[in-house]
């Protein structure tokens, strides 16, 4: 008992000092902020004394200076490019999650969709991209559907991945239980499945703004995508970056919520084991 | 009476590059409240013996009946403790335990939650019931997979070399425990072991099984009283049946000296 306890204690301590150690934000914060700021310092050094012209390559104190004034144009325009990637995603997130289900649960379905599945998604996306617009038309739903045909794969893969590689033995366990396979299904495959299935999302997550802004290069007049080929266009390059700036932010943030999502729905998971006893 | 009975039950692998014999013929009874502990070499096929009386394998020869039925798919009233503790890494302790329950509904919700605590008390990891299963050590894993096992009463428990993965001390403790558990509630058990000391410890007979295909080589009736201590394991009686176990395996080449 005294032995248990004493490993027991171990192991929280364990957890502990990883948890702290995650935490730690000195180094981690700090170092990538001082290489950010050298890099845009360097980067307005470059433009100043080369004396280049903005729309060739503005300073980053030109591009802080369009963003202020451009601020609720971007931030109207990141509404719509948002609007489609989150839409996107989420219906990808459904029909990935219910195909991954089905491939799973029947070889037939398997046998039938799987290898076609891979196939396809070895097609290049950007390269079928103008055909939506022959087959849906210019508009919002050609950009969701992009969205969707980007980050669907991912979800699906690793939702197939997940439910595939429950653990046997598990299964034994609860069917000794008199588990029925819906039981089985619900208490031990998807929860097994479930770092897998966020394993997915994460990569999708990311690829959910890069498909909106490629459905609006090609089929919209609104969202960042369209004023950045506008801004191009136009040479007013500084517009660009700010675009450029806004989408990647935007990128970053929905990725940190995917994150806090996971950590929040498998806070059992080996992942996300450190941060339980630090809390 | 006979809680399990089996009669010339066979178990072959059908495979590719040729048969394999796993087991038998072995015919067998357990008695209703006994504790029968199964010793043999490794592949002897002790554990695929415990899945085809618990119905989670099919035996390929011979019959097997439990409570007097014919086994013919997964029995309901059976506790199983495996030599991996299975604990859903998902789950807190407390809901580790109520697993059955949920699956089985034998009983309900606020029974099984009483239950489990008085469980978990007993086997001395109440404290840890809000816990997950990755904080708790191998042993204390082991006595929360006991009473998962143990939640709904079950008729029969099953251990399948529970303890083959914790260290010496632990391992006698957790003999201990389980003593304790099992004399609580009067179970039927069926133990599979690699460990001759505990076969003998916790059983009223020891039967020794051949090397693959695992047959029966001798059956062996315990007879201490209850409850036991460890220093039992000292007393010439229990080293005079550990002995006699031994000489099986030393007649099969599996111990040498």
């Amino acid at each position: 008992m005294t032995a248990d306890l004493t490993q027991a204690t171990r192991a929280a301590s364990a957890a502990k000092a990883s948890a702290q150690r995650r935490a730690k934000p000195a180094g981690t914060i700090a170092l990538p902020l001082i290489s950010g700021i050298g890099g845009l310092v360097a980067w307005e050094l470059v433009v100043r004394l080369m004396k280049l012209p903005p729309y060739l390559l503005p300073a980053p104190t030109h591009v802080a200076q369009v963003m202020v004034e451009y601020w609720w144009m971007l931030m109207r325009q990141l509404g719509f490019t948002a609007f489609a990637a989150v839409v996107g995603f989420l219906i990808a997130l459904v029909l990935g999650v219910l195909a991954g289900a089905a491939i799973t649960a029947s070889r037939t379905v398997d046998r039938m969709l799987y290898p076609w599945l891979v196939i396809s998604h070895a097609i290049p996306k950007v390269v079928v991209a103008p055909l939506f617009i022959v087959w849906i038309g210019f508009g919002l739903t050609s950009e969701i559907i992009f969205v969707i045909v980007f980050t669907f794969f991912p979800i699906v893969v690793n939702t197939v991945t997940g439910l595939k590689s429950a653990d046997l033995d598990l299964l034994t366990l609860v069917r000794s239980m008199g588990a029925s396979p819906l039981q089985s299904l619900w208490k031990i495959r998807i929860p097994g499945a479930l770092p897998s299935i966020f394993a997915g999302i994460k990569i999708s997550a990311t690829l959910a703004p890069v498909g909106a802004v490629i459905g609006e290069f090609v089929a919209s007049n609104q969202g960042l995508g369209h004023m950045l080929l506008q801004a191009v266009g136009s040479l007013e390059t500084p517009l660009a970056f700010a675009a450029v700036f806004v989408i990647s932010v935007f990128g970053i943030a929905i990725w940190y919520l995917a994150e806090l999502v996971e950590r929040l729905s498998i806070p059992w998971h080996a992942s996300q084991r450190g941060t339980i006893l630090g809390a | 009476m006979n809680a399990v009975a089996l009669s010339k039950v066979e178990k072959t692998y059908y495979a590719g590059q040729g048969d394999v014999h796993a087991l038998g013929p072995v015919s067998l009874a357990i008695r209703a409240g006994e504790t029968l502990a199964v010793v043999g070499p490794s592949g002897c096929g002790k554990s695929t013996l415990l899945r085809i009386i618990a119905g989670l394998d099919d035996a390929t020869g011979g019959s097997v009946r439990v409570a007097d039925r014919e086994v013919t798919a997964p029995i309901p009233d059976v506790g199983i403790v495996f030599q991996r503790d299975l604990l859903l890494d998902w789950r807190t302790v407390i809901d580790n335990v109520l697993l059955p329950a949920e699956l089985q509904k034998r009983i309900d919700r606020p029974t099984a939650v009483k239950r489990a605590e008085a469980l978990l008390e007993e086997l001395g990891v109440a404290e840890f019931a809000k816990r997950y299963p990755w904080e708790l050590s191998g042993g204390m894993r082991q006595r929360v997979a006991i009473a998962r096992a143990m939640l709904c009463k079950p008729a029969m428990l099953f251990l399948d070399e529970p303890f083959s993965a914790l260290d010496a001390l632990t391992r006698d403790q957790m003999n201990v425990i389980l003593q304790g558990v099992q004399a609580g509630q009067g179970v039927t058990t069926l133990l599979i072991t690699h460990s001759i000391q505990e076969a003998v410890f916790l059983s009223d007979r020891v039967v020794v099984m051949s090397g693959r295909p695992g047959t029966v080589l001798d059956d062996i009736p315990v007879h201490f009283p209850r409850p036991r201590r460890l220093s039992l394991r000292e007393g010439p009686q229990f080293v005079d049946i550990a002995r006699r176990i031994r000489v099986h395996f030393e007649r099969a080449g599996v111990l040498v000296g």
